[in-house]
């Protein structure tokens, strides 16, 4: 198999859900520690940090989303939903709300040329380790927490 | 005359005794060959990893995990649909050879078939 084979890359037959779910992953948990960081530090630049973070994962959760759905409805042969399938679903698209919730708070609080209410800390610790319990379930749904 | 004729009636019901215990026999083995070789899909791991199988014999797989599985041949000569827990695929195989199989959805999961 020749690895820079363009037709391969492209036409991977595995999901690309798993491949695209680690960007909103990584840029959000890096998005909430910055501000997290820039709250501690009183730090604009932090903040200005957290915030492009937070917009690209808010971004990459889509098509995670749409591929989340295609693997579903493909790989896993639209496979009837319960157990451990359900549970990421479900938190999967609860993950993602929250993502998009967190964005607009910020996203809102910077238009307005104000700094984002306290409360929102909180809410980023919760949706975080929401995006963290989902992951948990997307590894044992695709081998990856397997037992070696 | 009738002692032959008796001897001839005694010869013939012995012969078809045979026959219809060879018979049972024979159809009691038939049986013992069909009753499937079972293959347990736990914990991510196709449990027996190795079968060795008299051809015409059939294979049975069963899904025991919460998450989904599959079973596929590398020469993409058998493959079943996505298996949910506890349900089942079996198949035949009729020709002689050694057949090695995955998982479609987990492909480090691996197993395989030596059909003699």
């Amino acid at each position: 198999m020749n690895p820079f084979d363009l037709k391969s890359a492209l036409l991977a037959r595995h999901a690309q859900h798993v491949v695209l779910i680690h960007f909103p992953i990584a840029l959000f948990l890096a998005g909430v520690a910055f501000d997290f960081a820039a709250r501690w530090k009183r730090d604009a630049t932090l903040a200005a940090v957290a915030y492009y973070n937070m917009t690209f994962a808010a971004v990459m959760s889509l098509p995670v989303v749409a591929t989340g759905l295609m693997a579903w409805r493909w790989q896993l042969e639209g496979q009837k939903l319960k157990g451990t399938l359900l549970q990421h679903l479900v938190l999967g698209v609860t993950a993602s709300v929250l993502i998009w919730l967190v964005w607009s708070i910020h996203f809102y609080a910077r238009r307005q040329g104000r700094t984002p209410s306290n409360y929102r800390l909180p809410l980023e610790a919760v949706a975080a380790a929401v995006v963290a319990l989902t992951a948990h379930l997307g590894g044992f749904l695709s081998g990856v927490n397997a037992p070696v | 005359m009738k002692r032959s004729i008796c001897r001839l009636g005694i010869a013939a019901l012995a012969i078809m005794l045979v026959m219809v215990a060879g018979r049972a026999k024979s159809s009691g083995l038939i049986a013992a060959d069909e009753k499937p070789v079972e293959i347990k899909i736990d914990n991510f791991v196709f449990s027996p990893n190795t079968v060795t199988i008299p051809a015409g014999s059939t294979v049975h797989w069963t899904n025991h995990d919460d998450i989904p599985h599959n079973v596929v041949s590398d020469d993409k000569s058998f493959k079943s649909k996505v298996m949910d827990t506890d349900e089942s695929f079996s198949y035949t195989f009729a020709k002689p050879g050694t057949y090695n199989y995955f998982c479609s959805i987990h492909p480090k999961m691996t197993g395989k078939i030596v059909v003699q």
